[in-house]
């Protein structure tokens, strides 16, 4: 059976001789993968429709129910590939690919989270301010916010009271009253500043196509990116190949 | 039911990429239908190449030697290193007889969602060896898709402050094909960095 949908390519495996396995988020099924055959040779007809980021009009074959679909067609809607041009900007939406895959369970259609994701690559296609930590970083609570494990760092988790100690077992911050609760004594915490509750309260409440006109300092962007790996590392149980890829790579800018 | 030796190499087989058990299945059966010695030289062709294949220790082609027959031709324009992502790349652009420079190969592509970061890959020696001097020209051959692209975009950072020349293999059209079945993107590269006639 042929199933017509769209599709936003997240990730790609390569799969034996010149196959791919592309992973895709569509509207109506949700996460999929699905089997490219012979995509890589150079006369592909499927061209350069299954990089990543790249949202088509794509036809699937097989069972609507199968683990992997055949792609017979793929027809480019925006390739997007200003994104993957730019260094940063790629790095920075693959680490959004990867937290929406890691979060997202497999078929279940969401319509909203397709339209959000999309927006999100909009935006940063369109946007002057390319290759910005600021957005990168807006973008990643949004989703979070989306896909609904967005930690909590505006009030105390438990009582609503003022509170700076972010506990990443409990993914909320809790005031010192809260804390007496045997669960979370002796267990880590991060101090969050004023400026970094501020900005992410800002990043929650306001349209993503607004945040531009939020004008963090660096040191308040480094602070919420490590709170938000350390947050989604606790509920993964494991640390995102891109937080990882980006520690790393800037390590490797030092030393040169 | 099988016995035990056909079930271990049915097994070892389908290790190989590409290969399912049916595949793996129908290998083995080939394999014990064959003449002895005809099996025994490709085990013996495939213990020789586990023995005997390793990096070049200059640009990390396949080689039986210290260093590989590309590196240690005198008649090469050690003034060019044209970096790709695997040894098969290597053999590809080498078939071409057009390129006569060395090569520094990465033994991979950057893919921050895979994990694969710098250090996983050889660039930073190829930096050492573009320090060294000698070098006027670096030509970037990584696959032309997202990895490719993004591990292109890394080399460049770094190699821009050392002040060599760095080109990137031109994007187009394949040879053979036809406009109409051409993707948006490959066409608009392809229009961007067209030749005068």
């Amino acid at each position: 059976m042929i199933t017509k949908t769209e599709g936003i390519v997240l990730k790609t495996l390569k799969y034996g001789e010149a196959d791919l396995i592309v992973t895709y988020l569509t509207p109506d099924r949700g996460l999929i993968r699905a089997f490219a055959k012979s995509s890589r040779k150079t006369k592909s007809r499927f061209g350069s429709s299954l990089e990543p980021l790249t949202h088509a009009r794509i036809a699937l074959w097989g069972k609507e129910q199968t683990s992997l679909s055949k792609i017979t067609q793929a027809d480019i809607l925006n390739s997007f590939h200003p994104i993957r041009e730019n260094y940063n900007d790629f790095v920075y939406v693959s680490k959004l690919a990867e937290t929406l895959i890691s979060f997202t369970p497999e078929a279940i259609p969401n319509i909203r989270l397709f339209a959000f994701f999309l927006n999100i690559l909009n935006i940063i296609k369109d946007t002057d301010l390319q290759g910005s930590t600021s957005l990168h970083i807006i973008s990643q609570i949004r989703l979070l916010k989306h896909l609904g494990f967005a930690p909590r760092l505006s009030s105390c988790g438990r009582c609503g009271g003022m509170s700076h100690d972010f506990y990443p077992d409990a993914g909320t911050t809790l005031c010192p009253s809260c804390v007496k609760d045997p669960r979370h004594q002796s267990k880590p915490f991060v101090k969050i500043s004023n400026q970094a509750i501020h900005f992410y309260s800002h990043c929650i409440e306001w349209p993503i196509d607004k945040s531009n006109r939020l004008k963090p300092n660096q040191g308040t962007l480094a602070e919420l990116s490590g709170i938000l790996d350390r947050h989604v590392s606790f509920m993964l149980s494991k640390k995102l190949m891109t937080s990882k890829f980006i520690e790393n790579r800037g390590t490797a800018s030092k030393r040169q | 039911m099988s016995s035990g030796v056909v079930d271990d190499l049915i097994t070892e087989l389908t290790r190989l990429p590409g290969i399912g058990r049916k595949s793996a299945q129908r290998l083995a059966f080939f394999l014990m239908g064959m003449p002895d010695a005809e099996a025994l030289s490709i085990a013996q062709a495939i213990i020789r190449l586990k023995d005997k294949a390793r990096f070049c220790r200059n640009c990390f082609n396949i080689t039986e030697d210290e260093v590989c027959s590309i590196c240690d031709d005198t008649r090469r324009d050690t003034a060019q290193i044209c970096v790709v992502e695997e040894p098969s790349n290597l053999i590809v652009i080498e078939n071409t007889k057009v390129y006569k420079g060395l090569y520094h190969v990465l033994l991979g592509a950057l893919s921050p969602i895979d994990g694969i970061t710098p250090e996983r890959l050889k660039i930073n020696e190829l930096i050492e060896r573009v320090k060294k001097g000698g070098v006027e020209e670096v030509i970037i051959a990584t696959n032309p898709n997202t990895k490719g692209e993004t591990t292109a975009q890394y080399i460049l950072q770094l190699l821009k402050p050392l002040g060599v020349k760095v080109s990137r293999i031109a994007y187009g059209l394949p040879i053979g094909g036809d406009i109409e079945f051409a993707d948006e993107v490959t066409l608009s590269k392809s229009l961007q960095g067209r030749n005068q006639m």
